[in-house]
């Protein structure tokens, strides 16, 4: 008889009336086929022991009963299909108190929902039957499809950071749903503001672990709330203005200290026998702030013969603006700078900060949309995704990569990884070069609470959020934290300079760089 | 023994749709209530309503009128249904859905912005009410925000173990408090059952973990009278696996466009039942056909038939079903490429507590809404007819018990039976060795499934009564529960289960052993036709003298008379 394949299931225990602290005790159970992770709970209740606690109702994803974290991610134990190739850790959500095993008490979680107002407020009952348009209530819809899990908040890093001060992405989600409801008349978004509007570093975990309903809160209820708190004049948050004011008067979110990046540079950068065309939007940072970042990006790009326009007269991308509300100024932005790309006629445009190629990618055309002007008509391209997918990564120049013997750990930039589903792409690059001895680690998309504009507006925060990050990157004693964002390099910077490390910050393209130029990090 | 008791004024046992309508309804006046439910408010089986809500607004087929609305339920429930409940029901539920839109449900909408209703089967007009395909959420989400707004006082994860009474009226409910395991006493002079169904008296079912029928075990343990207990709606398809979610919905839309269904050997088998409809043929006649060709040993090995739209071009796939595209993928399962696996699946109790018009039981002070109470549809239940109960029931039940509550004796308890309630309860928590609730639990649902399900006869009834009688004698006896801990011990809580379920199986199977004809859901191989001269009746199951003494009584016929008066 062919034996039956097992799948491991290490489990945390606690029984507060007893124990001191949790333990961790790993179950055998035998594979079937499509078995989720709940039936595997079933299977050990069942027959190894029925002392396990866990909680499940539906069984089919429509209660928010059986939100675990499963190998460290919160998800639904009924709606998790197990892998017998794999092994697991099942935990209890964290950001809240344990009742028993993997049963929390959600209590917190719904008290805070509780004083949020979470009904409908009108001061008279309407006349029936009452008219509402499809797309009047499209959006409130959407979001009170919500079915409670806690999923997002236990995932999201600004709670377990923020701790009371941030009611978290359930709660702005439930605002949202009665400010975006046409029959609501109570105030939500001042609400939404004392309860830590501000605090969302747009990192998109929130989204991805609501399985259940795929509703991108920070997009829909945190972005749309912020876009009205700074239409009421109640945000964007005082740190935030002086990057508005900036833009408005400079076109740049930040002001110009050293020779910007584009005057240090040819209008192009020619190449013999191009394979390729493209314009590099370098954003505010790499333009006036960190220039070598961007003559890197250049340099990879011209190792791999590709023929590069310089855009002099570009603006910011308004990914701040976008990020904290302040929309009008966006849509100037975007219609300068789609304008200039038009005129000089290019159909790529590649960068590398994640936080502009995000915005041009998912908010550009929704302001084009809104402006009654065309899309525009170029391709835009993360750098990573552009050397690997675009380019090819046959093609890829690697026969001049020189060794470069030391040890790196990478940081997944939220708006590459989760906003612009990019993760694979940097760690191709990292490990072409020669002699390298990359480390991944488990939390490697954890948040460094740099985004959505909590760095400039919540500075205690972000550093907060950053501290825990570090201490999951610096663990392994790297030489080298290698990311692929401008931000989180100065994020990153900043908090390896605070903690007294010697450990170097570098983007992909800079790795990519010293090891053509053969320069020895160590 | 000392125990935390609780006083409240009127104590709802449930949170599912009809419990909280009764709690807003009740928290019209200046009384104290509670609601108890052993799951967590917004988590009742009632979020699992996908299709809709009946109530007569004509919004797209002007002819409908309420008394359609009737004629529609009592077809369906072939005419055993109590019309004074049909009346109610279909003259309320508009008012009890607008109700649910003034508390702040969305419903989807007409193109003018009116609500949007859908056809659903065996209605003259296009009467559901829905909200996407999640309308039982929303409903639920909508009447937890209201409770939320009126501060009312809800306990999560408490199980109720027994109705308490003194010189016949209802003094409160004892509890287990799951998450400490305290035992306690809510004492009350109203009570409202709201405890839902008993989908999980089966192997296979639709229904939510906690349905496992407690509500009408804790009535009948009270002297509580319940009404067609033999009536059970099974549903042609529920997904046969992931094994925790055997017999979960698969909607009738799957072979509305076009799915069909297939033996293990490919043959395409309703052409044996109804060559005409094929898979469109009647709920029951398609459920039944599945059941033999599993029953003949023509299913797969998942006990279960293939329904099969992987032949259909794909956009129609992700256009028209784009739900059960989303659940099957996530479980594995693409059915663009490949069948479902679907087997027949326990979905409905239709009957339940008997109740009045004001929704009060023969128990003075207890009152009952919802799909524990009875009455209403009969021998088969229109879908979207069980949201709209809860609702108009739920609403009548709270001020109906608030009003008795505020004019009602202050309630005295009665110390000696809660003394062998709390041995009762304990029991199997202090037996060291002996049966395993986890594998009775199972051991009761196969039997139910096999020998009191789809099908019945003399000779599998009484086999499975046997079953029961034998099993309650031995468990409350020789019932062991191995976890000792008291906190959130779910071993335990199945165990008292357990012994609830019993109960409510032995309530269906003697029921559909005395009715000698096949009616409505209740299909009796040896008796297969609908036999009017002898049981044009109700059947009224009680416990008298310790006994369970079952009873006919007439059908209460107002408006709507059967083709053979
Ligand atoms: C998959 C599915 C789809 C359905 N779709 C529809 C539809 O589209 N339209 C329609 O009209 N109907 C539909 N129904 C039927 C309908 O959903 C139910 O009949 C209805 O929701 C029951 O509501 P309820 O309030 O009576 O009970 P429930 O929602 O079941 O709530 C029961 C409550 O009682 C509590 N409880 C139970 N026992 C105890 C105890 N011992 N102690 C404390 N608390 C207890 C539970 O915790 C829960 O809070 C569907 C049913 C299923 C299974
Ligand atoms: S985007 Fe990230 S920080 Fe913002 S609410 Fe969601 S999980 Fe929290
Ligand atoms: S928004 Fe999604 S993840 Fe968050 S609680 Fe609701 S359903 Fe769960
Ligand atoms: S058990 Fe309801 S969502 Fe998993």
């Amino acid at each position: 008889m062919v034996k039956k394949q097992k799948v491991q299931f290490r489990i945390q225990r606690f029984n507060p009336d007893i124990d001191d602290e949790p333990t961790y005790v790993t179950f055998e159970v035998p594979y079937s086929d499509r078995q989720g992770v709940l039936d595997a709970l079933h299977y050990i209740f069942q027959n190894l022991d029925s002392t396990l606690a866990y909680r499940w109702n539906c069984r089919t994803g429509q209660c928010g009963s059986c939100a675990i974290n499963i190998n460290g991610i919160p998800g639904l134990a009924c709606r998790t299909v197990v892998d017998p190739l794999q092994k697991y850790i099942l935990e209890p959500l964290s950001n809240f108190p344990i009742i028993r095993d993997l049963v929390v008490d959600l209590g917190p979680g719904f008290r805070r929902l509780e004083k949020l107002r979470p009904y409908l407020e009108r001061t008279s009952a309407p006349d029936r039957p009452e008219k509402l348009t499809r797309e009047e209530i499209s959006a409130a819809m959407e979001l009170r499809s919500c079915i409670e899990c806690f999923s997002c908040y236990a995932a999201c890093p600004a709670v377990a950071s923020a701790k009371q001060e941030f009611s978290g992405p359930i709660a702005m989600r439930e605002l949202a749903s009665f400010e975006f409801d046409p029959r609501d008349q109570g105030d939500r978004v001042q609400l939404a503001v004392t309860s830590g509007l501000y605090d969302c570093t747009s990192c998109g975990m929130c989204k991805e672990v609501c399985i259940p309903k795929h509703i991108d809160t920070r997009r829909t209820a945190i972005e749309g709330l912020r876009a009205l708190a700074v239409e009421r004049e109640m945000g964007p948050l005082e740190g935030h203005q002086g990057f508005i004011k900036q833009i408005e008067s400079t076109g740049y979110a930040v002001d110009v200290k050293s020779p910007p990046l584009t005057d240090q540079l040819p209008d192009v950068i020619e190449v013999d026998d191009p394979v390729d065309e493209v314009l590099f939007y370098p954003g505010c940072l790499i333009n006036l702030r960190i220039q070598q970042v961007g003559l890197n990006v250049v340099e990879v790009l011209k190792r791999n013969k590709v023929r590069v326009h310089i855009p002099k007269d570009f603006v910011c991308c308004t990914s701040v603006a976008f990020r904290t509300g302040a929309r009008s100024i966006a849509s100037e932005m975007v219609i300068r700078n789609t304008d200039y790309f038009r005129k000089l006629g290019v159909n790529k445009v590649v960068g590398l900060c994640p936080g502009c190629m995000s915005t041009i990618k998912q908010d550009w055309p929704i302001v084009l949309h809104e402006k009654d002007k065309p899309p525009y008509d170029f391709e835009p391209f993360d750098i990573n995704e552009y050397l690997v997918d675009q380019l090819g990564f046959e093609r890829f120049n690697k026969q001049d990569l020189k060794p470069l013997p030391i040890r790196v750990v990478y940081h997944d930039p939220c708006h590459l990884n989760r906003h612009q589903g990019i993760s694979e792409e940097p760690r191709k690059l990292l490990r072409l070069i020669p002699e390298i001895d990359f480390i991944d680690v488990e939390d490697s998309d954890r948040c460094c609470g740099a985004g959505g504009g909590v760095r400039a507006g919540r500075r205690e925060l972000s550093q907060e959020i950053a501290g825990i990050k570090y201490d999951i990157l610096s663990e392994v004693k790297p030489d080298v934290i290698a990311t692929s964002c401008s931000f989180c390099f100065i994020q990153l910077v900043d908090v390896v300079k605070s903690s007294n490390s010697n450990i170097k910050v570098m983007n992909i393209t800079d790795l990519l760089a010293a090891s053509y130029r053969g320069e020895s990090l160590k | 023994m000392t125990f935390e008791i609780i006083d409240t004024d009127v104590l709802i046992v449930g949170a599912g749709g009809a419990g909280c309508r009764a709690a807003i309804a009740s928290s019209e006046t200046n009384l104290d209530i509670t609601v108890i439910t052993k799951d967590i408010l917004g988590k009742a089986h009632t979020v699992m309503a996908e299709g809709g809500i009946n109530a007569a607004l004509a919004n797209l087929d002007p002819d409908d009128l309420c008394e359609i609305h009737g004629r529609d339920t009592c077809s369906a429930g072939a005419f055993l249904n109590n019309q004074n409940l049909v009346e109610i029901l279909v003259e309320d539920a508009p008012k009890r859905v607008y109700d649910l839109e003034n508390f702040g449900a969305i419903f989807s909408r007409t193109p003018d912005g009116l609500i949007m209703q859908r056809p659903f089967g065996h209605q003259t007009y296009r009467r559901t009410c829905y909200a996407g395909d999640r309308t039982g959420h929303e409903v639920l989400s909508t009447l937890t925000e209201e409770l939320r707004k009126r501060e009312i006082n809800i306990i999560d994860e408490v199980f109720a173990t027994s109705l308490l009474t003194n010189k016949n009226r209802v003094v409160g409910v004892s509890v287990v408090d799951i998450r400490t395991g305290n035992f306690k006493v809510f004492r009350a002079p109203a009570v409202i059952m709201a405890a839902g169904g008993a989908g999980r008296i089966y192997d296979v079912t639709t229904n939510a973990q906690a349905d496992v029928g407690s509500g009408y075990a804790m009535a009948y343990k009270a002297g509580v009278e319940l009404i067609d207990m033999e009536q059970f709606q099974f549903h042609p398809t529920g997904a046969a696996i992931p094994p925790a979610a055997r017999g979960r919905l698969v909607t009738e839309g799957v072979r509305g466009e076009g799915g069909i269904l297939l033996n293990k050997d490919g043959e395409r088998f309703m052409k044996r039942y109804n060559p005409r409809s094929m898979e469109l043929a009647g709920r029951d006649e398609v459920a039944r056909s599945i059941a033999t060709e599993i029953r003949e040993g023509r299913g797969t090995k998942n006990e279960a038939v293939y329904l099969d739209v992987s032949f259909l071009p794909t956009k129609i796939i992700e256009e028209r079903l784009p739900t059960m595209l989303e659940d099957f993928l996530d479980i594995g399962i693409d059915i663009r490429n490949e069948p479902m696996e679907v087997t027949p699946t326990a979905h409905h109790v239709m009957g339940g507590i008997k109740i009045d018009a004001l929704t009060a039981t023969n128990l003075p002070g207890l009152y009952a809404a919802g799909e524990v109470a009875g009455g209403v549809h009969g021998g088969n239940r229109l879908g979207g007819n069980a949201l709209a109960a809860g609702q108009v029931f739920g609403e009548i039940a709270g001020s109906s018990a608030a009003k008795y509550a505020s004019t009602a004796r202050s309630p005295s308890l009665d110390r000696k039976a809660i003394n062998e309630e709390y041995e009762r309860v304990m029991d199997s928590l202090n037996r060291e060795n002996g049966l395993s609730p986890i594998k009775e639990l199972k051991q009761l649902q196969r039997v139910m499934w096999d020998r009191a399900g789809l099908f019945r006869n003399e000779q599998d009834l009484n086999a499975a009564l046997r079953f029961i009688n034998g099993h309650q004698k031995q468990v409350t006896s020789q019932l062991a529960v191995q976890n000792k801990a008291t906190r959130y011990n779910t071993e335990w809580i199945n165990a008292l289960e357990l012994l609830d379920m019993l109960l409510v199986a032995e309530m269906f199977v003697r029921s559909a052993l005395l009715r000698k004809e096949s009616r409505g859901a209740h299909y009796r191989t040896d008796y297969p036709s609908l036999d009017n001269k002898n049981w044009f009746t109700n059947i009224v199951v009680s416990k008298q003298n310790g006994k369970m003494l079952l009873q006919t009584t007439p059908v209460v016929v107002t408006k709507w008379h059967p083709p053979w008066a």
